[in-house]
């Protein structure tokens, strides 16, 4: 514990040079779970795609895994995204393969175990998510909810050292949901994974995560970061705790 | 998570005193290293450790496998992480819920990339492709093989009807035409130089690159269009695999590949096709066959030969450029399709141009 994983200093991002988000710093340690909160379309999307590397910020520094991502070049950066895993927001699972197969490629590629074994890790994952009687469908046959877990699955495939998911809860009812959660605080515990969310579910934020950034749309700019409880309860941000005190859902 | 490991894995079963299986487990556990293999038959199983070091999700994953047709495991004597690790896995009553759906990517406006320059990110993905290539073959690129034997048998095999129709079409038209020719001056004979040359030199390379950009730069640019649609090639992207390299590579070698075998096999037909008109008039077949024979020296044959590859590599790879930067949306894959027919067969023309100034000079 204590060691700086994930850091960032008056980051900017946006699109194609045209920034939406600006001036958010925060630093997280290993093995603490940060949750990114925000109105729908504030840019919590763009931000998780410029903190792990996939897209370049406008301007602002930030560093990953101890490397800095400004300087990096593209086989480094490479590098540090094999350390990690990715949900995305639209699950985004290979279309053309089953669920099995999602989850059996990146182990294929990194680890190539014998046969046996890559069914057994990719089984073990998709039991994990619950979906142990999909594995042979193909994406275009599950539900979104499940079409999320399965992205989670693929995600934890190769055990990151940190884990991004953008509203892992998103299309879940609440009791899936809720054991979704539980499932990302035992694999903290049991990996030392730290991981950034991006979710809207109040409930869900308070049980799990230790930090919260609050990305403000009307400023255009980082509204505030600290314990979720302290969000909701202080007064020093009047913006996230309304945020917080009512049921946001994209 | 997967540091050398000081001792192997191990693991062990005991059946004890009231007929249960107790199942040790113990070493360091790492995916991707050899696992130990147990067999055992039980209602009950308990599992203990012994020296159990440092493990990555191999562990809980091989005991899943091991454990879930199993009525009663005992797992009080593992690590609460583990433990908690197993048990969530071994609830797979979750239920899934219907639900909005994707919410069709939030991709308003254009894809950051597509802002520059359109010539430069083409030179860029030409240099990507090659340094792909470059990797490849000292072993460093991660390339999906298992689509190289697929989209040798869809570009290639597949191929062979309509090259065979129209290789045999071209074939005919040139022998006709030029029979009319010919006859003025009493040269008939020439008409087998003149369809087997044009055939092996120019039209059998020339034709199949068109039908390749038609039926394969085509295809790729909507497959690579629509997996950047569902955002399939960033999530290649988070897994830390470089999706030139897995996607493309092995469909611009097997187009480039397949392309010149394609094309020879059009030289043949066409010249056939020839000779079906030109033996319906004034030639014996085995004048034809001679005459052409003659007139393809090696030197032509291997002009077309080369051609056909460099058609073979601009049809494919101008279909996963156009895919890999296409818009994101329904529209963006059809653009993108159409402009990589279009930008694959003005290529080859200019290509072909090219490599006519160049055999001209060389004197091939
Ligand atoms: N590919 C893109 N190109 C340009 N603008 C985009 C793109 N994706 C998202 N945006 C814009 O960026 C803003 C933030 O989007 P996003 O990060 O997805 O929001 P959210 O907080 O809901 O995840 C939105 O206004 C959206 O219109
Ligand atoms: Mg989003």
């Amino acid at each position: 514990m204590g060691r700086e994983v994930l850091a960032c200093e008056n980051l900017c991002v946006g699109h194609g040079g045209r920034a939406i988000m600006s001036d958010v710093s925060f630093s997280l340690e290993h093995g603490r779970i940060l949750a990114v909160v925000g109105p729908s379309g504030c840019g919590k999307s763009t931000l998780m795609r410029a903190l792990s590397g996939l897209d370049e910020p406008v301007s602002g520094r930030s560093t990953l895994l101890g490397q800095d991502l400004a300087v990096a070049t593209a086989g480094e950066r490479e590098d540090t995204l094999r350390r990690l895993g990715f949900l995305f927001q639209g699950s985004a699972l290979f279309s053309s393969l089953t669920l099995r197969e999602n989850v059996e490629l990146p182990i294929r590629e990194f680890l190539s175990p014998p046969r046996r074994e890559l069914r057994q890790l990719a089984e073990y994952k998709l039991a994990l998510v619950g979906l142990s009687d999909a594995m042979d469908k193909l994406p275009s046959e599950i539900s979104g909810g499940m079409a999320k877990r399965a992205a989670l699955a693929r995600a934890l495939a190769l055990d990151p050292e940190v884990l991004f998911l953008d509203e892992p809860g998103a299309g879940l009812d609440p009791v899936t949901a809720s054991r979704m959660d539980e499932l990302i605080l035992r694999v903290r515990e049991a990996f030392g994974t730290t991981i950034v969310m991006v979710s809207h579910e109040v409930p869900s934020i308070l049980r799990t995560a230790d930090y919260c950034v609050y990305l403000d749309t009307d400023t255009g700019r980082m509204g505030a970061y600290g314990p979720p409880r302290d969000l909701l309860t202080s007064d020093a941000h009047p913006r996230a705790r309304a945020f917080f005190s009512q049921t946001h859902r994209t | 998570m997967s540091q050398p490991s000081p001792s192997p894995p191990r693991a062990r079963t005991e059946v004890a005193d009231d007929g249960s299986v107790i199942l040790w487990v113990g070493g360091a556990w790492a995916a991707g290293t050899p696992l130990p293999e147990v067999a055992f038959r039980a209602d009950r199983v308990c599992v203990r450790t012994d020296g159990l070091g440092l493990f990555d999700s191999s562990l809980p994953a091989w005991l899943h496998a091991h454990l879930r047709t199993v009525r009663s495991v005992d797992l009080a004597d593992l690590p609460e992480r583990l433990k908690a690790l197993i048990r969530m896995a071994e609830n797979v009553a979750l239920t899934g819920t219907p639900d909005e759906g994707p919410g069709l990517l939030e991709n308003i406006g254009s894809w950051g990339v597509e802002s520059g320059s359109s010539w430069g990110r083409a030179l860029e993905h030409i240099g990507h492709t090659a340094l792909g290539f470059l990797r490849a073959l000292v072993g460093r690129a991660r390339v999906n093989w298992s689509e190289l034997t697929l989209q040798m048998q869809t570009a290639g095999v597949d191929a062979l009807p309509i090259v065979a129709l129209l290789g045999f079409l071209t074939g005919l038209i040139m022998a006709y035409v030029g029979l009319i020719q010919l006859r003025q001056v009493g040269a008939t004979v020439y008409v087998a130089n003149l369809v087997a040359l044009a055939m092996a030199r120019e039209m059998g390379a020339l034709m199949t690159g068109v039908i390749a950009c038609g039926r394969t730069s085509t295809a790729f640019a909507s497959q690579l269009g629509s997996m950047n649609v569902s955002q399939e090639t960033d999530a290649l992207r988070a897994l830390g695999i470089n999706p030139v390299e897995f996607l493309a590579l092995p469909r611009i070698l097997a187009v480039t590949l397949m392309v010149p075998v394609l094309s020879v096999f059009a030289t043949f037909v066409g010249v056939f096709g020839g000779m079906l008109v030109a033996c319906a008039g004034e030639l014996s077949v085995e004048q034809y066959v001679t005459q052409a024979i003659l007139a393809v020296s090696w030197r032509s044959f291997m002009a077309g030969f080369v051609k056909s590859i460099a058609f073979g590599f601009i049809a494919a790879w101008a279909g996963c450029y156009r895919g890999s930067v296409a818009k994101r949306s329904a529209l963006g894959v059809g653009e993108a399709a159409t402009s990589a027919a279009v930008l694959g067969i003005t290529l080859i023309v200019i290509a072909d141009a090219v490599f006519a100034v160049l055999f001209n000079l060389y004197g091939v």
